[in-house]
């Protein structure tokens, strides 16, 4: 069975054990980068479903990382996921030009992780959206 | 440990290990309890065929005593060791001996190297399993610490308005996957639930009846959280008989005494609450405890406020029978007044007490000039004009009250800067007390005095049209008209006279 893929970016080690542990018993595949460049390499190998991001990260932050992605992919608009424990509506303002792009607050919440994803892929599985897979 | 635990382990070393240690290159192969074969040490290993051959001919791992096994077949041998662990026999390490093995006197070496690996890789699944389950309570601390954050913020912004409780409720039932969140505290006869439901409840009435009763007694005299999962538990005989919900619940303690209890309800088909979910539900109790609290002394005082304010009122009251009623009117004109001015919080606030208060100052007034029938003289006149300076004199030592006193000690100074007591003109008047002075105008026209009774509110509209921009601001009165053309219902519970309208003139076609 094709599994879906989550490209998981964080510098913090721990926050990838626990996420890897909590999103491959839901059944999905997980690959994991420590900085935004990793992750640009891991994708190059790898497109995946959907992209989980911190942003503060030392190399290559997360906003950086969202852009460079959405303008390397202009075809595969796939959700990206930014972790961030800044909810000021002012820290959101760099996402407006670019597409799919949600948040999640930190500390996260794994189960909220699992059930966002369930959520995107449920509508993506239905009919209307025929261009995912 | 999951089923397929094996298949995620990287044996490239164990097979160098073996090669460099029996100094062989071995077709081996580790094998799942299933059959499968998830690493082979060659690609064209004999083992993945080998293995079903050998099953579907009846073979069953047999294993004599704790050593490396042997089974002789038509092809060969084959020499495994089994792989177990605390949760069962999870797989074999197998190697395909050839049918007359040169190497048959290295079978020592290989035995020894073999029960190395077994052991390697039972550390290796045993590691990982501690390191998942570290990671699995972590992930419940992360759960914890979000909520725990969320709920944080929650609190900081709240306004303790109405609704507080619902609010929290509902948030917190989505925050806990719960069905039901409920706070139920009998003392105050409270019961304020939300539902964030994954299926229907069709009893929800008999669910929260369960909750004041049987289970609020319940952790009254327990004093300490029960969760009930188990459709067996005992203490359904006592709790939520027949109710197919998992329940986890929590006493609100005000000094160590049960006030008040947080119930969180499933559906059974539903995850058990866990001990994690035990803690941050006495969490939120705890913030329930001191918001419950918080609530009851803003009500308190807020009671506290207006019972001395009506203290205050029926003192003045009580000198001048005639004006009974007239603060309370004044008061409810003038916030009418405010509102279709709208006004913010801070002045509606300061307009409630200062309209409310305005006539507090009349205290000071000797009976005899203030009950008067008749016309004052001029020294008579003067007690009168000190009222509102007495009013400011006795309202200032209550801090509360800061904002409210300019519109009690202004209210009788005039448009055109002829009032009382400081001559102030214009915009120079505090807004509030220009509002008052269009409410306290109409009150005393239409209200009863000792020396007349009171007139009707068309007279009273006439008067305020003909004092406006003199006496009275243009800008008040305009919205005072506003709001009398709705024809508000306080109209006639004042019991104020109306002038029947003039007849419609027939105009002759």
């Amino acid at each position: 069975m094709n599994k879906r893929t989550i490209l998981i970016v964080d510098d913090e080690a721990h926050v990838i054990r626990v996420l890897r542990l909590m999103l491959e018993r839901s059944g999905y595949a997980v690959i994991s980068a420590a900085d935004g460049n990793e992750a640009l390499e891991k994708m190059a190998a790898q497109r995946p479903d959907v992209l989980v991001t911190d942003i503060q990260m030392d190399g290559m932050d997360g906003r950086e990382l969202c852009r460079t992605v959405r303008a390397r992919y202009p075809e595969s608009p796939f959700l990206i996921l930014v972790m961030t424990s800044r909810t000021g509506a002012d820290e959101r303002d760099w996402v407006r030009a670019l597409a799919n792009i949600e948040f999640l607050e930190k500390p996260l919440s794994p189960r909220q992780l699992v059930a966002r994803l369930a959520a995107n892929f449920y509508v993506a599985s239905t009919p209307e959206n025929p261009h995912v897979r | 440990m999951s089923a397929d635990a094996l298949t995620d382990l990287d044996y490239t070393r164990y097979a160098r290990w073996l090669r460099r240690l029996t100094g062989v290159d071995h077709d081996w192969a580790i094998v799942d309890a299933g059959g499968a074969a998830p690493f082979t040490s060659r690609p064209d290993s004999a083992l993945p065929a080998l293995v079903p051959a050998l099953r579907d001919g009846g073979f069953t791992w047999p294993c004599a005593g704790d050593g490396m096994q042997r089974h002789d077949h038509v092809q060969g041998i084959l020499l495994y060791l089994p792989i177990d662990t605390r949760a069962g026999r999870i797989g074999y390490v197998a190697v395909c001996a050839g049918a007359t093995d040169a190497a048959l006197h290295g079978w020592d070496a290989l035995a020894e190297t073999l029960e190395d690996i077994v052991a390697g890789i039972k550390d290796e699944l045993a590691a990982r399993a501690e390191l998942d389950g570290m990671a699995q309570e972590l992930a419940e601390r992360y759960e914890e610490l979000h909520m725990v954050y969320a709920i944080d913020q929650q609190v900081q912004q709240l306004d303790a308005g109405a609704g507080l409780f619902e609010k929290l409720l509902q948030s917190w039932a989505g925050h806990m996957h719960a069905d039901v969140a409920a706070f139920v505290k009998p003392g105050e006869n409270l019961c304020v639930h939300a539902t964030n439901l994954s299926a229907p409840i069709h009893n929800l009435d008999l669910v929260l009846v369960e909750m004041r009763g049987d289970l609020y007694r319940f952790v009254h005299s327990s004093r300490a959280p029960i969760v009930i999962n188990a459709t067996h538990d005992a203490r359904r005989a006592y709790i939520f008989t027949d109710l197919p919900f998992k329940l986890l619940c929590c006493p609100v303690m005000h000094d160590k005494v049960v006030v008040a209890i947080l119930v969180l309800v499933n559906h059974l088909d539903k995850p058990d609450f866990s001990n994690s979910d035990r803690k941050l539900a006495e969490l939120l109790a705890n913030q329930l405890s001191s918001l419950s609290r918080m609530v009851g002394m803003l009500a308190e005082t807020n009671k506290f406020n207006a019972q001395m304010a009506a203290a205050l009122i029926e003192a003045v009251e009580a000198k001048d029978p005639y004006t009974r009623g007239h603060s309370e009117r004044v008061h409810h004109i003038a916030m009418q007044i405010g509102a279709a001015l709208r006004l913010g919080e801070k002045d509606t606030d300061d307009l409630f007490w200062g309209s409310l208060l305005h006539d507090v100052g009349k205290i000071g007034i000797p009976d005899a000039v203030l009950c008067k029938p008749g016309r004052l003289t001029r020294d008579e006149f003067t007690f009168i004009m000190v009222h509102p300076e007495r009013s400011y004199e006795i309202l200032r030592h209550i801090d509360r009250l800061q904002g409210a006193v300019p519109g009690a000690r202004h209210h009788q100074e005039k448009y055109d800067g002829t009032g009382y007591p400081h001559g102030l003109k214009g915009n120079d008047i505090p807004f509030n007390a220009r509002i008052i002075a269009v409410a306290d105008t109409y009150d005393s026209i239409t209200s009863s005095r000792a020396y007349r009774a009171g007139r009707s509110h068309e007279v009273a509209m006439a008067e305020i049209a003909r004092c406006c921009g003199t006496q009275l601001d243009p800008g008040v009165v305009r919205a005072f008209e506003q709001v009398c053309a709705a024809e508000p219902e306080w109209i006639a519970r004042f019991h104020i006279q109306r002038d029947p309208a003039p007849p419609l003139l027939d105009v002759p076609g």
